[in-house]
């Protein structure tokens, strides 16, 4: 139980729904956990409140065996106690310092003699004398990163580290950032809505709904297998959709939507009422509306609602009683001559469809 | 011209505007970051000196400083003399009178500091005070040369408070625009003028200054 950080609190802020977070992070080993969900489902308050610039309503933080908050016995902790490393959305660099002022800020005692070290590292040196308003939005976070890192944090903390740069220059930081975070020996909470930047980023994931916290894990597996139907909408799954399950046998369930049955691996846990969840990319589409359905492969009619190119693949809605999309490769989509009302056949493997309880 | 009572009111309105400095940048930085509910009332108590008459003004400060009064009796138990018709008596009354002009530009210029900065340099390990020092004046500093730059000029013109508090003891309390009453009951319509004309110029100087500074909000970051 020593080394981790523990949080376990709950807030209110007037007029605004209740945050009520449970986390663990383990801090022997460099580890990043992401914080992911919805906006406004209270990620960066979470932030705040183990950064000590929020206080919670009741609670605990605790980061190894210090006790960062307690609201039973009235401990709380000043952000400047708890060598924290917290980067807000925008970095929030000082305007009136150059990039050595902003990153020497924090740094105290032989800390100062690193910050040269940082400053080459992150490749600063020659922007050392000039202010932030003169750098670009990618050196601009190298710059947050590097003054966060000169204060020798125990924890860092990244309120959406990505979400300020432009689209080419977060592929580019994306990747920057998962090798630092691996580099330094600091463990790392990274808030995010972006699935991609998880991916990424992280090595566990909690999600967040509506100020709950609702789901954590290693990333893939959360992911692969949300609990219910509100994470799957939350990880990005396209197609959930309420079924009825008709008959279950040898660890396969049958599932009824609108008149379209469906075979899946089964995850349900013996509910009747669940919810099917589909990746879009697990549907596959078939041209001629033939073929006998196999134990693996759901194949069901369809006929094509829209299609919407994005980059290199385009993303299909289909009419199979219930609404489904699927995602196609541009030239797939070519070949095929995919248009609107078009008769297909959509492919899905039982092993992708996830079954989860419906819960009232 | 009276060159005597133009040397008191610069030297008035330079220390007036010293310790003003030095009350004004704590006071603001209460009544930005205070959580308290009631600081509104500070707020308005320091603004009084806006609305009231300067003579009510006078009036008040004269009875809490004369002789018979707590800090009229401690002063001098402390120095001897006493504070009415004094030069010391003097800047205590323009000190309180040219608060909200130090103050208020204080408070809206720390106000407009991003919030964002000044918890990013506690969540360094800077304390509140070095912050204070470190981030919040510097980025107010076109708002705290306003507020010094308005205290000068406002005390430089003072009439009213000055008349009530300190009299017209030539040397001690005769500042320049007692010296243009007193020209213009003596009918020196002349010597009226120039001291006018002077206080006119070094008025608008020291406003053209300030409007100047606030216009550029970028002066804190230096141009290269």
């Amino acid at each position: 139980m020593a080394d981790q950080l523990d949080v376990e609190v709950r807030k209110r802020h007037p007029g605004g729904p209740e945050i009520a977070a449970v986390l663990r992070l383990p801090l022997g080993k460099p580890s990043v956990m992401v914080l992911f969900g919805p906006s406004g489902a209270g990620k960066t308050t979470v932030l705040r409140l183990i950064a000590g610039l929020d206080t919670p309503d009741a609670g605990f933080i605790r980061c190894g065996h210090e006790v960062w908050y307690d609201g039973a016995r009235g401990v709380r902790l000043a952000p400047q106690e708890r060598r924290v490393g917290y980067l807000s959305q925008d970095y929030a660099l000082f305007p009136h310092l150059t990039v050595r002022g902003n990153v020497a800020y924090g740094a105290h005692g032989h800390a100062i003699h690193e910050v040269h070290d940082l400053l080459a590292r992150f490749e600063l040196g020659e922007f050392a004398d000039r202010y932030p308003r003169q750098l670009s939005g990618g050196q601009l976070q190298q710059v947050a990163l590097a003054r966060a890192l000169a204060a020798q944090p125990r924890l860092l903390l990244l309120d959406e580290p990505l979400s300020a740069l432009d689209a080419p220059t977060r592929l580019r930081v994306r990747g920057d950032l998962r090798q630092l975070l691996a580099g330094v020996q600091v463990p790392a909470v990274v808030v995010t809505h972006d699935r991609n930047e998880a991916l990424a980023l992280g090595d566990s994931i909690a999600i967040m709904i509506d100020g709950r916290l609702r789901q954590a894990g290693a990333v893939e597996s959360v992911f692969d297998c949300p609990a219910d139907a509100d994470v799957a909408a939350a990880v990005g799954v396209e197609t959930i959709c309420p079924a009825r399950v008709i008959s279950r046998s040898a660890g396969l369930v049958t599932v009824e939507i609108a008149g379209a049955r469906l075979v899946a691996v089964d995850t349900a846990g013996g509910s009747s009422d669940v919810f099917v969840c589909i990746r879009a990319e697990s549907v596959a589409i078939e041209r001629n509306p033939s073929g006998n359905p196999t134990s693996a492969r759901n194949r069901l009619p369809a006929r094509i609602v829209l299609v919407i190119p994005e980059g290199p693949l385009a993303r299909v809605t289909l009419d199979c009683g219930f609404r489904l999309t699927a995602m196609v490769t541009r030239q797939s989509e070519e070949e095929m001559h995919l248009c609107e009302g078009q008769e297909v056949t959509a492919v899905v493997k039982a092993t992708s469809i996830r079954i989860v309880p419906r819960v009232y | 011209m009276e060159w005597q009572a133009l040397w008191l009111s610069l030297r008035l309105s330079f220390w007036t505007t010293l310790i003003l400095l030095a009350i004004g940048l704590p006071a603001a930085y209460w009544l930005t970051f205070s959580p308290r509910r009631w600081k509104f009332l500070v707020e308005a108590l320091v603004a009084l000196p806006l609305v009231l008459p300067p003579t009510v003004l006078g009036f008040y400060i004269l009875l809490a400083i004369g002789p018979h009064s707590p800090a009229g009796r401690l002063y001098a138990a402390l120095t001897g003399g006493m504070l009415p018709f004094s030069f010391q008596g003097l800047l205590v009354a323009s000190v309180l009178y040219s608060l909200p002009f130090a103050v208020q530009p204080i408070t809206s210029g720390f106000a407009a500091v991003d919030r964002k900065l000044i918890e990013a340099s506690w969540c360094l390990g800077v304390s509140r005070a070095a912050t204070f020092f470190r981030v919040i004046v510097p980025l107010s500093i076109p708002s705290i040369v306003t507020g010094m730059i308005l205290s000068f000029a406002h005390t430089l013109g003072e009439f009213g408070v000055v008349l009530m508090v300190g009299g017209n003891l030539a040397g001690i309390t005769r500042t320049v625009s007692i010296s243009i009453f007193d020209d213009v009951q003596a009918l020196n319509y002349s010597a009226a003028m120039h001291t006018s004309l002077l206080l006119l110029g070094i008025s608008f100087l020291v406003l053209a200054a300030t409007y100047g500074l606030r216009r550029r909000v970028w002066a804190v970051w230096p141009i290269n």
